[in-house]
């Protein structure tokens, strides 16, 4: 038993796998937290536009860096910035979130592939399938730091937001009566998500980072009967997940992005099956 | 004392749409005013710019004999059902204790949620403390609704269509149970409805909005003056008009 545990414990001997863990649960903890938020709000498919985002300011930085990230410290601002303008959108039209957020992820990743075509020729070559599907074993220990210091931003500002931004989501109306800053809320709630989204891409690329938000909070919405619970549970399972498919993706030698997915998609089968009626 | 409501004037624009003009009335301390019209006549926009959540074209509201700002923690408000997020999972002694802290209750005080409790033994929902907001029926939730306003010792109630989408027999208890609540604790009353019956039943004074003011006074005179005025909306659904005879 005990050389059973050791064996399947043995990759975190090794400083890259112990990185990778670090930083996927952090993405997975923080991701899960935002997704609660973000999944009741009925804002599943803005994750996912904010990550296409990212690819334009990633390219944007790779104009003027020389490795992704470098670029990391231009796309911050850059998603930071689609967020926002989604949610100006949002609030000032009557459009809805779904089609605001497709215009600036359309906008934005046009944009990011004009920026790649632009690059010197003599500039080194940018790994275009490492953006789009991510690499976590390579995570290096500058994005490490980068990943935890985003993950301990969002955490404080969710403790000192947090109960008026659930109140929000409950009734923006009512909340706004109770002396709630609904909008500047909304704006922060969505700012964080870039920031997530960014950090996130470095790990499992710009199609499945949008999974550490919506996966974990839609599964711990089928089980949970109350925002405490549900915030819970979807950081466990975020958490959970992201090591179990590290784990399997390193013993299994096979992707570690899209194991991590799988594994978070197959809890959400599983509380499908087994949420209660 | 000043009146709970004091409308002068109030001119409001949404878009380029001109949805109030000129409306000019008094709510009285501890009366009970139905505020009548067809949909798009006004009235909900008027209900929140007492609330202090539109901005005025022309004119002023005061509340309380101050702002509608700031009035509002002696202000509840009573929206239509299911006006909130349904996919949030909400129970019911957390929507009270929402009100009376200013943010969502992860989790509850024993004291908290005892004045919950005593919320909702006021409007006979007791049993509803523990429930999901989202399992109840229309007139259940607007128990629950009723209690989490009346939870911060309001002076004056502002009710938007309350009764909409509930049934005939919840919409009888529900008024019903207003028009007792609002007598024991001398609260104003601005009901927003489109029962003809309940204006009667209920209500000391009536103002009938469509755009303008049409009519404001005693119940009886401001419903004829809406059936002079055309009475194309009498007998008809809320869907679709000024007044129905459903109760």
């Amino acid at each position: 038993m005990a050389e059973l545990a050791d064996a399947l414990l043995a990759p975190l001997s090794q400083g890259f796998v112990l990185r990778a863990l670090a930083a996927g649960t952090a993405l997975g903890a923080v991701g899960a937290l935002l997704g609660v938020f973000v999944v009741q709000r009925g804002l599943g498919l803005l994750s996912d536009g904010l990550a296409h985002a990212t690819f334009g300011g990633l390219a944007l930085g790779l104009l003027v860096a020389t490795s992704v990230d470098g670029a990391l410290w231009v796309a911050l601002p850059f998603t930071v910035l689609i967020a926002l303008g989604i949610q100006y959108v949002r609030r000032h039209t009557t459009l809805g979130g779904d089609v605001a957020t497709g215009v600036f992820f359309a906008v934005s990743f046009a944009a990011g592939i004009l920026f790649l075509g632009l690059r010197p020729a003599s500039a080194p070559p940018v790994n275009v399938e490492g953006l789009l599907f991510g690499s976590l074993l390579a995570v290096s220990p500058g994005a490490l730091v980068v990943i935890l210091v985003v993950a301990a931003l969002v955490v404080l500002v969710l403790a000192a937001i947090g109960p008026r931004l659930a109140y929000a989501t409950f009734d923006p109306e009512l909340a706004a009566l109770s002396g709630v800053p609904v909008a500047t809320l909304e704006y922060v709630l969505l700012a964080l998500t870039a920031l997530v989204v960014v950090v996130g891409v470095k790990t499992v690329g710009v199609v499945l980072v949008s999974a550490f938000v919506v996966i974990p909070a839609a599964t711990a919405n089928l089980l949970g009967r109350t925002p405490a619970i549900i915030a819970v549970l979807a950081v466990a399972l975020g958490v959970g997940g992201t090591a179990f498919g590290l784990f399997a993706s390193y013993h299994l030698n096979v992707a570690t992005g899209a194991t991590i997915i799988l594994t978070l998609g197959a809890l959400f089968f599983l509380a499908l099956l087994l949420r209660r009626r | 004392m000043s009146e709970a409501i004091r409308a002068r004037g109030v001119t409001i624009d949404l878009g380029t749409r001109r949805v109030l003009d000129d409306v000019s009335f008094d709510v009285e301390r501890g009366e009970f005013t139905a505020l009548c019209g067809p949909n798009g006549g006004g009235k909900t926009t008027f209900l929140k710019a007492a609330l202090g959540l539109l901005p005025l074209r022309a004119g002023h509201v005061e509340v309380l004999g101050t702002t509608p700002h700031a009035a509002r923690p002696q202000v509840g408000y009573v929206p239509q059902v299911k006006s909130f997020n349904t996919a949030f999972r909400a129970r019911v002694a957390d929507v009270i204790v929402a009100n009376r802290r200013g943010s969502w209750p992860l989790r509850l005080g024993a004291e908290e949620r005892e004045a919950a409790r005593t919320a909702l033994a006021a409007v006979g929902g007791e049993r509803l403390l523990d429930e999901s907001l989202t399992g109840l029926s229309g007139g259940e939730i607007q128990r629950v609704y009723l209690a989490r306003a009346l939870a911060t010792g309001p002076a004056l109630l502002l009710l938007d269509e309350p009764t909409a989408g509930v049934d005939a027999r919840g919409r009888v208890e529900f008024l019903e149970l207003l028009a007792g609540i609002a007598k024991r604790r001398e609260l104003a009353v601005v009901l927003v409805t489109h029962s003809a019956s309940a204006v009667r039943r209920l209500a000391r004074r009536a103002v009938y909005l469509h755009t303008t003011l049409r009519a404001w006074g005693p119940p009886d005179e401001v419903l004829n003056r809406e059936g002079e005025d055309g009475g194309a909306f009498s007998g008809q659904d809320h869907t679709n008009g000024s007044f129905c005879e459903d109760e």
